[in-house]
């Protein structure tokens, strides 16, 4: 394996149908990558966003009797109400679990794609990374 | 030339793609990869496979070779996967509580009219021989270290272990952020 940066019009790229030959190809692969670079940083802002709007979903009263309830860790005689906000807490927990293993492996992916050392795929990276936090992060900020 | 040897390539990828349940992908590369000292050009291999006979994991003295050895591999990783978000979590609330001083800074700055307005800063710190600030750099270079492995271990490209490092991640996320979650501040970016 090259342990030096080229550049070159033929990589393969973490799976085995993805083998490039040509510029075409390779123009192709860098965009996906791109893609992939912008969709990460993404995913870093929505995974806050979407704990915001979870607390700030639920009623302010019944969430703080979670947090109280949390840090007790009081279990049973809970009223029907609070049970289902445990619920939808746990959901959202889930979901988040499963948005952060999705952040995950994109992030080897795209660490995978630049241990090529192709040159473009790596100018790829950085751009998608710059592009992606420079539409993200502004949105981190908004209510 | 170049061209041959972009034939040859292919024509081996597709055998291999043939006899795909039985031969692991890098050793087959290995000997039918024929031109020059092209030994050493594909003994890591590029891209995922699936299979447990002969994986080197980070060690040399690591090596599995059995479906049993690879189980106990796969729930190594995972494990390491999940103490890595626990530690994570840990040094963030550990952070958190020590943060000692708080210092406010106020400086003047021009306003609209040609008014001066004070602009208040507030920076939280430790200090820097303090017990809290010594155990965050011993846990950040534990952090750094395993990061490094697991980054090391996808690296492998071996299908199994890289479910691995995923799944410990997410069920290591789910578990250790359940109760940090709730008291999380609004205003921390993601790392």
């Amino acid at each position: 394996m090259a342990m030096h940066f080229i550049f070159s019009d033929e990589a393969v790229l973490l799976f085995d149908f993805w083998s490039v030959h040509s510029p075409a190809g390779m123009a192709l692969s860098v965009l996906v990558i791109l893609l992939m670079a912008v969709l990460y940083e993404g995913i870093k802002v929505g995974k806050v966003k979407l704990l915001h709007k979870t607390l700030e979903s639920l009623p302010t009263a019944t969430s703080q009797q979670l947090i109280l309830e949390t840090d007790q860790d009081s279990a049973g005689s809970s009223s029907p109400p609070v049970n289902r906000t445990h619920l939808r807490w746990f959901l959202c927990h889930f979901g988040q679990s499963l948005v952060h293993v999705i952040q995950v492996v994109i992030g080897y992916f795209v660490m995978l794609a630049v241990m090529s050392y192709n040159t473009w795929i790596f100018l790829g990276v950085v751009l998608g990374s710059a592009l992606g936090y420079y539409l993200a992060y502004p949105l981190l900020s908004m209510a | 030339e170049n061209i041959h040897q972009e034939m040859d390539h292919s024509h081996h990828m597709g055998i291999y793609h043939m006899d795909n349940s039985t031969m692991p992908p890098h050793h087959h590369m290995t000997t039918s990869h024929s031109h020059g000292g092209g030994d050493m050009m594909m003994m890591m291999p590029m891209t995922f496979y699936f299979d447990f006979k002969n994986v080197e994991l980070l060690f040399s003295s690591l090596v599995i070779n059995t479906p049993g050895e690879m189980a106990g591999a796969f729930v190594a990783v995972f494990l390491l996967a999940m103490f890595y978000e626990g530690l994570k979590i840990a040094r963030e609330g550990l952070l958190r509580k020590s943060q000692v001083s708080i210092r406010y800074n106020s400086m003047p700055v021009p306003g609209p009219n040609g008014t001066i307005l004070m602009e208040t800063h507030k920076t939280v710190g430790q200090q820097m021989l303090s017990f809290p600030h010594l155990l965050q750099t011993v846990l950040h270079i534990i952090q750094v270290v395993i990061s490094y492995f697991l980054m090391l271990i996808f690296m492998t490209y071996n299908g199994y272990l890289c479910i691995a490092v995923a799944a410990g991640a997410g069920t290591g996320y789910f578990l250790f952020s359940w109760k940090k979650a709730v008291v999380v501040d609004i205003t921390e970016h993601c790392h």
